[in-house]
């Protein structure tokens, strides 16, 4: 029952987006934790260092492999913090 | 008692009244200074209205016109179809504090006559105004947003825990065009949470069962179904289909995928995921607010992979 509720959420965004009405949830996380039903929020702000949308971004096009994007990123991820 | 004539000649010693020239400068100049209100009825409105014009009907003025419009100073230039009700209407509008409330002589007649732009919403047939004319009753709706509606295109990114629900509220909702894009086949074990599917369509691509089931939902959909994987190969021409991508996917590739094809196509994404008992959603509306990236810079060790 969990996606139901997450899934409605979505929608509802989507129709406020293309209507342009309310206030979506820009720059907010919106976190629901179904055991104790309770929803909380997370103010989340724009990087300027991100790679894809900050000031100076990095990917300027699509990375050749997502898969491997996330399995090589973790082992980086990894030896970093055995540093 | 006075005959109507006599009372539109009062009305006009009071309400001042522009042409409609003068309507289109001060609109084209004033922007969101200047309201244009259309004060006729559903069916005039229908045939075509001008564009941006904020539409209330005469009967309901007194008791919507603070939704549409709360900001009393504002200049608000009431037309009809020929500029009498409009008088009557923009003269109730200075009793309820519109103080700087004008009318527009000749009305949507002689605007549209002369050649002055206008817009028409998609037409609904009757079956489609009966469909949702509970929608029509909230002032944030109304025919228009319905119409918006009907020619909206919105992809859903996988039709399982999440894209379920979203996708029937879409259909429901009638949202003109939903593209669904899953490269699997329904699975017993998926009919406990993904509602899009049912027992006779295990063994079927979900692409299908999902078009099967929103069709039967509402026929105004066009479902239009990807039986295959997003990649780096196809996301782009997708995206740029689409006005709205509701990303329910359930892998981080795919996830920072959706997210760097929708940044550089710069199309919103209303993001969901769950984990067990816990779920979260947000929308990423590139440029405007953080990214995907922004949000989780890295993905998570394997293993910690929510679905």
């Amino acid at each position: 029952m969990l996606p139901g509720i997450i899934g409605l959420v979505m929608a509802t965004e989507a129709v406020k987006l293309l209507l342009d009405i309310g206030d979506p949830l820009i720059g907010r996380l919106l976190m629901y934790d179904a055991l104790s039903m309770k929803f909380r929020e997370l103010k989340v702000s724009r990087d300027k260092n991100c790679p894809i949308c900050g000031e100076e971004p990095t990917i300027t096009e699509l990375i050749s492999d997502y898969v491997e994007f996330c399995e090589l990123d973790h082992s980086e991820s990894l030896a970093n913090a055995a540093d | 008692m006075k005959s109507t004539s006599q009372i539109i000649e009062e009305v006009k010693k009071e309400i001042p009244e522009v042409s409609i020239e003068e309507a289109q400068k001060e609109k084209a100049e004033g922007g969101d200074d200047v309201v244009l209100l259309d004060v006729r009825d559903e069916d005039e409105y229908r045939a075509g209205y001008i564009p941006d014009a904020v539409h209330v009907t005469r009967g309901m003025l007194e008791f919507s016109i603070e939704d549409e419009v709360p900001d009393r100073d504002k200049r608000v230039i009431v037309y009809c179809a020929a500029g009498m009700r409009s008088l009557l209407a923009a003269k109730s509008l200075k009793e309820l504090g519109y103080a700087d409330s004008v009318s527009m002589a000749g009305g949507y007649r002689d605007w549209s006559a002369a050649g002055l732009p206008t817009a028409k919403d998609k037409e609904m047939t009757p079956d489609q105004l009966e469909r949702y004319s509970r929608h029509f009753m909230l002032t944030e709706v109304g025919e228009r947003g319905q119409s918006k509606l009907l020619e909206a295109k919105v992809l859903l990114v996988g039709a399982g825990g999440l894209g379920s629900p979203a996708g029937l509220y879409l259909a429901a909702t009638g949202v003109g065009t939903l593209g669904v894009v899953d490269s699997d086949v329904v699975e017993l074990s998926n009919l406990q949470r993904q509602i899009l599917h049912r027992t006779e369509t295990v063994g079927k691509p979900k692409v299908e069962s999902a078009a099967e089931t929103m069709t039967f939902l509402n026929p105004d959909v066009n479902v239009v179904p990807y039986n295959m994987r997003l990649s780096e190969d196809n996301i782009i021409d997708l995206f740029n289909e689409y006005d709205l991508v509701v990303d329910g996917c359930d892998n981080f590739a795919t996830r920072y995928l959706v997210n760097d094809a929708a940044v550089l196509t710069n199309t919103p994404i209303v993001h969901g995921s769950i984990f067990q008992f816990e779920g979260q959603a947000t929308v990423i509306k590139p440029h405007d607010g953080p990214c995907y990236r922004c949000m989780y810079p890295s993905p998570p060790p394997p293993g910690m992979v929510p679905g």
